[in-house]
């Protein structure tokens, strides 16, 4: 017989000596309740994940609105101050006979200067900051119990 | 139906959480009992598991398909075996080696086929119980990789980050430890 046949006889026959000794090891059982541990870990991770991403979430739109709310409120007063929008508005209340003669061009007048981009960008900001103040007020035990913990 | 692994994860990830459930079930035994015999402690095996399979969760998204799923799951169970190992700063190998700086795999002979007296010995599950206990992890563990759970030599080099040849002589020493400790 080849040499080299014999050899590989022998170390399959090893392999399978091997793998016999093996079958007499007990086979370890985990214990039980270990299943749901996991599951149950898993799902706090899970919890655990979800929360951290509405904090990040939260602290992001809070620093957003910290920022944008002042800016667009003062981009609003300087539109509304360099529109003439106050002068026309005044203009009408004092003389309002002349408004009811001159209704439609005060009117026009009025519309044309209206600071649209000044009022759209503070409206953004101010549903932000009430976003923001509703998210804290429906998930203030989530955010503060996960910041509490991860503090301590 | 007998769903991949593969397709379980896919299926995960499709919104089916019981197919995370099968996954978890399908591996739970084989490596609550890798992690039992790294540790050789059942309170400490129930936690590496726990861990090992959030781990699993944690990293699901980062599996590459054309991988096998059992090898990066045992490789997963490895590492954390060796963090615990960290923690707990276990020095084993070293109580192994001898005066003259040899280990103890080097002092001994080749292994050769096991002498069919053994096999049928009516001690042999504690033998053998002991004798893999005498081992230090890096050589239980591709004994038991290889022979309990079927893994081959490139596997197990997979899941222990280990060169396929270092692979091959530590599984040479370790069953020349194992048949020196069985024969005793």
């Amino acid at each position: 017989m080849h040499p080299l046949f014999v050899l590989v006889n022998r170390i399959e026959n090893m392999r399978k000596d091997y793998e016999r000794l093996f079958t007499y090891l007990k086979p370890v059982e985990p214990p039980a309740g270990l299943f749901d541990k996991i599951i149950l870990a898993i799902k706090r991770e899970k919890e655990l994940r979800q929360t951290r991403r509405l904090l990040f979430g939260f602290l992001s739109l809070l620093i957003i609105s910290f920022i944008t709310t002042p800016l667009s409120w003062t981009i609003l007063v300087n539109q509304v101050e360099s529109s003439g929008i106050s002068y026309f508005i005044s203009t009408a209340a004092s003389d309002f006979g002349a408004f009811l003669v001159l209704w439609q061009d005060f009117s026009l007048a009025i519309l044309e200067s209206i600071p649209i981009a000044g009022i759209i960008a503070f409206t953004i900001s101010i549903g932000m900051v009430l976003f923001t103040l509703r998210l804290f007020l429906y998930k203030k035990r989530l955010l503060l119990g996960y910041l509490m913990q991860s503090f301590s | 139906m007998n769903r991949s692994d593969n397709q379980l994860i896919v299926d995960y990830f499709r919104g089916d959480e019981k197919a995370l459930e099968i996954l978890i079930e399908r591996y739970l035994k084989a490596i609550y009992s890798f992690v039992y015999w790294y540790v050789r402690n059942s309170q400490e095996a129930e936690d590496i598991t726990q861990e090992v399979f959030v781990k699993v969760w944690r990293n699901l998204k980062r599996f590459k398909k054309e991988y096998k799923f059992k090898i990066w799951i045992f490789a997963i169970a490895k590492n954390t075996c060796l963090d615990w190992q960290k923690k707990k700063r276990i020095i084993p190998f070293s109580v192994l080696d001898n005066e003259e700086g040899l280990s103890f795999a080097e002092t001994i002979k080749d292994p050769a086929l096991l002498p069919n007296e053994l096999l049928e010995r009516q001690d042999i599950t504690v033998t053998l119980k002991g004798a893999l206990e005498s081992l230090s992890p890096k050589y239980r563990m591709i004994l038991f990789l290889h022979y309990n759970d079927h893994f081959t030599f490139r596997e197990i080099a997979e899941i222990l980050g280990e060169k396929l040849n270092t692979v091959k002589s530590r599984h040479r020493r370790a069953l020349t430890m194992l048949r020196k400790f069985l024969l005793v």
